[in-house]
């Protein structure tokens, strides 16, 4: 790879496999018997959910004084996962959406992976605003609807945004995924043998014809879908930020949060993207699907959300000097060098200068080294989060309500057991559903579209 | 030779380019009811078929306009007509506070309708009783080959032609399709017992499952609606005080805050002597009056203090505060009354507060003017 | 191999045209000077409007030229040269920038703080005149080293057509990104926050980049049809490549209404006075009409008239909203850095003028030179081919 040759459109794909080979590769792990490396993995990360029941459990029965939170920081590691979370899934809808506007073909053979990560993080980030409003069974009242109290919802709260935001944006996220499954899941219908799974084919796919008549109509919604998602998932994290930023706390109060946050949310789910997709096309052999030139543009996706994000630690920190708020400027400086400044130095070491290193080819393209920096971003970017919230809340404007937070054990158990959720679902999606989109990677296949010579 | 119904010919082809071809020359052959299976989109394809543009965007622009002005218009119902409140000192109807939700239910709406649209009207789906279903051609075209049916209720329908036609265009395979008669003849049945057996189940499942849950399961710790609660209610025992008690004594030689005691106990004439109505009487206190009458003394003593309540009878009979001795009382003796209670009346003092007192006194003045009104009072 | 395929004739601009750009050039000149004779802070004001619309188009259209190499786009190859071409406007900045720099401290009342301001004292290791002028003139030096680093291996291409100066230029385009983001910021802030010095927001440099990348982008836009239309590209250009522009346009004013909407809401919701009364001062008087005309210019029409997907690759619609985009960051401008000057009325009269006819004129002439003396398609670029052949 000396020289690229510029005037030849790179191949998505490596080499030229013929589309039966495509079809009969990503429906293996359908068509096989799990192993015992799967059951393996997928004790493990039931075992890890399991400590997520206990640790809800144990929230349910006794309170939520079971976790750190106190007075004033109200709200600690419940909201840190869930911005966290929600975080995870955008780079899902970044890849099925944002990229298809763009026309990047390399989206193709990561996009249906991508998106189903995008609905479990999802899945996984909404359960933190339920658990912590200490009574979940109650969460009904959070939905507009004519009670018996006859009092509505407050349309002018941002937690409120956050329902609709997050509910339509797990909705929309399912249409898009299963309308994206529609073509695959009726590949999957005439490729079966067994009986069962024929029916289950036949409804999922609910009949689908691969007639152009319908596929004109369908590439019409999959461009609506995509233009409607972009706007979405641009206003789930703005949404999220804004739960932030319309309060007056100082280091929250910032007008630079609604972008910062959406670059944020991108780069960590395209940390955690990479590292899952590392994994996956090992064990499923899908090197020549998911390139190493794809996981080549993914990080530098990463290094320029990366950057984007340092310039808006850096924006704020010189706004809060510039404005000149004594509250802001306290704020910044015990960031820095107050009692939480190694969770800062850890965010601004994990998400400014490790990816920084994304500017060497080398690193960019070694599997060892993306994958550990992919990590590290992960970790950063939550540690960015719990420094926005508990170093903000810890110190508000009144000295005498300064309070230490510190985590207890139930904090820890649904933590790991938020992880261990999510990979559940992971590992029984790669299992259950082809996850690479068949006929998308069909048609970026060199010579599988009309070379229009004939006029 | 059978009674198969046919559908079509299709023709099968190796190569996106082939195919492309063959849509552009049936097109051009004058044949509209025929269809190009392939198993993805293939560019071009939509001009090649001469087909008209989506329009699956108006579907989307219509629904989602609707659901931003429906939005709008019930934010703005709910929060400045049906329950006007102010919060955070902004305006009732505060448009940029709702542009969030707004544009939320606007996308959804519109994504919505918009695959709905598509699924079930656009493309009639699901159906799985369609003849190419289950077809050797179907397999062939869901994986890597590229087909053409040209359906028999073209009006141009000629079988030989089409043969022909096919194969000037190098169709690979030539085949013809059948409807399928058991799906033709099918017919579904709603009255089969397995199926009344089925819903039935449904239906008791549900139903348990909600009678538990909203008698049974929401009593239960922790969802009980908080009524357990591991604290000290009043009149229970206490574990904590080595008396038992759970209500503490107030400290010796203190009273409550804004509590003044009351000096006259025991003498009610002196109170008539001594104390001073405080409250002038004017539009509101007698209003205050009034509701607190009306509320704690109509019920003996009646709305127009004749003693002509609905006790009347039925009971020691109130007397009538129409009484000379009633009416030549000071304000301050009635004061002793109320407070303390006389003969048979309790003390309303728990229920009324000092200042209520005074302005039922004021009240009870207003209703015994009234019926001893002098002539001056009609001037 | 296949750059040879490409014919392309070099065409000039009518003589017309030609004369046309020096008209307006001179009349620009003289409102200017004596807009700087009669009302020199008013005169200066207006300066500024026309410095940071001449800094978006120029340094804007280098954003876009690096874009476009660090992407691997190549539908916007053909027309790359437009944006070269107006990107060479940040040569003649210092037009601008000087008269400026004679009257800083007329227009920028941090340069003689109130001895009881505290608050604006309290900023001067960053608001000071001498630091204030080492950033301009740096910032310049910056723009236009990159400026001739990147169009210099751009035109060497045509010659050559040497495959490594694209990689040369994908790389430096990857270094111009953090110098972008940090000049296009400090240029907003020093420019046009600094204003009102006690006013502040973190998203204002974010803000300001989304107008200035619409306005390259409608600039180039306007060049692009006018010139396409009348065969100065190559053949065979098609739909394709306007409606990539149209949906990039479409994008951004979405963009803008975005970041737009963020900063207002923040600031309306939380309600603290220190932010609220920059935008009560656009509430004020008859800018009530100037900020709900923004919403409209800026947002509204640019979004309805770019809606609909044949619109987007229309060039009679592209040209009718890329004018009313290019003018609608002159009226953002506007509505930035001109409550500072008339708090209570709108100021508009014949210095207004000055400056955008100047502007106007300058890149006409930039053009009628160009288009004589260079290729306006980058013959040797090897997407080029692959820019005329693009299909969505």
């Amino acid at each position: 790879m000396s020289t690229v040759d510029y005037t030849r459109e790179l191949s998505v794909l490596e080499g030229k496999p013929p589309l039966r080979e495509l079809d009969d590769l990503i429906s293996k792990p359908l068509e096989t018997k799990p192993n015992r490396k799967f059951f393996i993995a997928l004790s493990i990360t039931l075992s890890m959910t399991a400590l997520l029941v206990i640790g809800l459990g144990l929230t349910f029965y006794y309170g939520i004084g079971m976790w750190g939170n106190n007075i004033p920081v109200g709200w600690a590691w419940d909201i840190t996962n869930f911005v966290f979370w929600i975080g995870i899934g955008h780079a899902g809808t970044l890849i099925s959406a944002i990229l298809f506007l763009f026309r990047q073909k390399w989206r193709t053979g990561i996009a249906r992976f991508a998106e189903g990560m995008t609905i479990f993080a999802v899945m996984t980030a909404g359960l933190f605003p339920l658990i912590h409003v200490g009574r979940p069974w109650l969460a009904g009242y959070l939905f507009p609807y004519p009670s018996q109290n006859s009092i509505w919802v407050n349309f002018t709260s941002p937690l409120l945004w956050d329902v609709f935001a997050v509910s339509t944006y797990l909705t929309v996220s399912l249409i898009f995924w299963y309308v994206g499954l529609i073509p695959d899941l009726a590949t999957l219908r005439e490729k079966t043998t067994n009986k069962i799974k024929k029916i289950i084919y036949s409804v999922t796919s609910l009949g689908w014809r691969f007639s152009n008549r319908h596929w004109q109509h369908y590439e019409m919604v999959y461009l609506i879908l995509a233009g409607f998602a972009t706007p979405l998932v641009l206003s789930v994290h703005t949404i999220v930020s804004f739960d932030f930023a319309v309060s007056v706390i100082p280091g929250w109060h910032s007008t630079i949060f609604p972008p910062y946050f959406v670059a944020g949310a991108v780069f960590s789910g395209f940390a955690m993207v990479q590292n899952v997709l590392i994994i996956v096309r090992k064990i499923f052999n899908y090197e020549h699907i998911i390139t190493v030139d794809t996981l080549e543009k993914m990080n530098k996706v990463m290094l320029l959300t990366g950057s984007m994000v340092g310039y808006a630690y850096a924006m704020e920190f010189f706004i809060a000097w510039y404005g000149g708020v004594e509250a802001e400027r306290f704020t910044f400086l015990n960031r820095a060098l107050g009692p939480y400044a190694w969770a800062y130095w850890i965010m601004v070491t994990c998400n400014v200068v490790s990816p920084q290193l994304f500017w060497i080819k080398k690193i960019r393209r070694s599997i060892k080294t993306m994958f550990v920096i992919a990590i590290f971003v992960n970790i950063g970017m939550w540690f960015e989060r719990f420094v926005i919230i508990v170093s903000s809340l810890s110190r508000d404007f009144l000295p005498s309500s300064w309070h230490h937070y510190t985590p207890t054990y139930v904090d820890g158990m649904i933590l790991i057991g938020s992880f261990g959720f999510f990979f559940t679902w992971i590992l029984l999606f790669a299992k259950a559903l082809p996850v690479v989109s068949m006929a998308e990677v069909k048609a970026v296949v060199e010579g599988s579209q009309p070379s229009h010579k004939d006029h | 030779m059978n009674n198969k119904i046919l559908y079509s010919y299709t023709g099968i082809f190796d190569s996106p380019d082939d195919i492309t071809h063959a849509a552009k020359e049936a097109v051009k052959q004058g044949y509209t009811k025929f269809d190009v299976n392939t198993p993805y989109p293939l560019h071009g394809m939509n001009k090649a078929m001469n087909l008209s543009p989506s329009k699956l965007g108006y579907i989307a622009l219509i629904f989602g306009l609707s659901a931003a002005l429906g939005t709008l218009l019930s934010l703005w119902w709910v929060s400045a007509i049906d329950y006007p409140i102010v919060i955070g000192g902004k305006p009732l109807f505060s448009f940029p506070a709702y542009v969030p939700v707004m544009f939320e239910v606007t996308v959804l709406t519109a994504s919505i309708a918009t695959v709905l649209a598509m699924l079930f009207i656009f493309f009639k789906l699901p159906n799985n009783a369609h003849p190419l279903h289950g077809t050797d051609y179907m397999k062939k075209v869901s994986s890597d080959k590229y087909g053409i049916s040209i359906q028999a209720d073209d009006p141009k329908f000629n079988e030989e032609k089409i043969i022909e036609f096919l194969q000037s265009v190098n169709a690979k395979e030539i085949n013809t399709l059948y409807w399928n008669n058991e799906e033709i003849n099918h017919e579904n049945k709603i009255l089969d017992p397995k199926f009344l057996a089925f819903l039935i189940l449904v239906a008791v499942v549900t139903s348990g499952v909600t009678y538990f849950s909203l008698n049974k399961l929401m009593f239960m710790v922790p969802f009980n609606w908080m009524d357990e609660q591991p604290k000290q209610s009043a009149q229970q025992k206490s574990i904590f005080f080595v008396d038992g008690f759970g209500m503490r004594q107030p400290v010796a030689g203190t009273i409550a805050r804004g509590y003044i005691p009351y000096q006259f106990k025991g003498q009610p004439d002196l109170a008539g002597e001594k104390l001073v109505n405080p409250i002038p009487v004017s539009k509101e206190s007698l209003q205050i009056g009034q509701t607190k009458y009306d509320t704690y003394c109509s019920p003996c003593h009646g709305y127009h203090a004749e003693s002509d309540s609905r006790l009347h009878g039925q009971f020691p009979n109130p007397p009538s505060l129409h009484s000379d001795k009633v009416r030549n009382w000071n304000d301050g003796r009635i004061f002793a009354v109320i407070t303390e209670g006389q003969n048979i009346m309790p003390s309303y003092s728990t229920q009324l507060t000092v200042d209520e007192r005074w302005a039922v006194i004021n009240y009870l003045r207003v209703l015994q003017r009234a019926l001893n009104a002098k002539e001056s009072d009609l001037k | 191999m296949s750059s040879s395929l490409v014919e392309f004739k070099k065409k000039e601009l009518p003589k017309r045209v030609l004369n046309i750009g020096i008209a307006l050039l001179i009349a620009g000149l003289i409102i200017v000077i004596a807009g700087y004779v009669t009302d020199p802070v008013r005169t200066a004001f207006n300066n500024i409007l026309g410095l940071t619309f001449l800094i978006s188009i120029g340094v804007g259209s280098l954003f876009f030229v690096a874009v476009e190499y660090l992407s691997g786009a190549v539908w916007s190859t053909p027309f790359r040269r437009v944006g070269e071409f107006l990107s060479s406007s940040i040569i003649y900045l210092p037009i601008l920038i000087i008269p400026l720099l004679l009257n800083v401290d007329k227009v920028f009342h941090w340069t003689h703080p109130i001895p009881t301001d505290k608050l604006v004292q309290s900023k001067a290791p960053y608001l000071n005149v001498n630091f204030f002028i080492i950033r301009v003139l740096v910032f310049w030096l910056i723009w236009l080293a990159f400026y001739y680093f990147i169009i210099n291996n751009s035109r060497r291409q045509d010659q050559t057509k040497d495959q490594y100066l694209t990689k040369k230029n994908i790389k430096l385009s990857a270094v111009f990104m953090p110098f972008f983001a940090i000049t296009i910021t400090f240029t907003a802030i020093d420019w046009l926050m600094s204003l009102e010095p006690h006013w502040f927001s973190t998203i204002f440099g974010v803000y300001y980049f989304s107008g200035t990348v619409l306005a390259a982008l409608a600039a180039g836009t306007i060049i692009i049809v006018l010139l396409n239309e009348r065969g100065y590209f190559v053949k065979g250009i098609r739909k394709d490549n306007y409606y990539s522009l149209g949906a990039l346009l479409f994008a951004f004013t979405n963009f803008w209404a975005y970041i737009a909407f963020s900063q207002f809401l923040l600031i309306w919701y939380a309600n603290l006075p220190e932010e609220t009364y920059w935008f009560l001062a656009r509430w004020n008087g008859g800018w009530k009409y100037v900020s709900v005309g923004l919403i409209f210019i800026r947002f509204v029409i640019p979004y309805v008239g770019l809606l609909s997907q044949p619109s987007k690759s229309n060039p009679k619609r592209l040209l009718l909203m890329s004018c009313v985009i290019l003018f609608a960051h002159y009226y953002d401008l506007y509505w930035l850095a001109m409550p500072t000057l008339s708090k209570n009325e709108t100021a508009f009269g014949w210095i207004e003028l000055g400056f955008p006819i100047l502007i106007a004129g300058l890149i006409i002439l930039i053009f009628v030179n160009k288009i004589k003396k260079e290729n306006l398609v980058p013959v040797g670029d090897p997407k080029l081919k692959r820019g005329i052949d693009f299909k969505l």
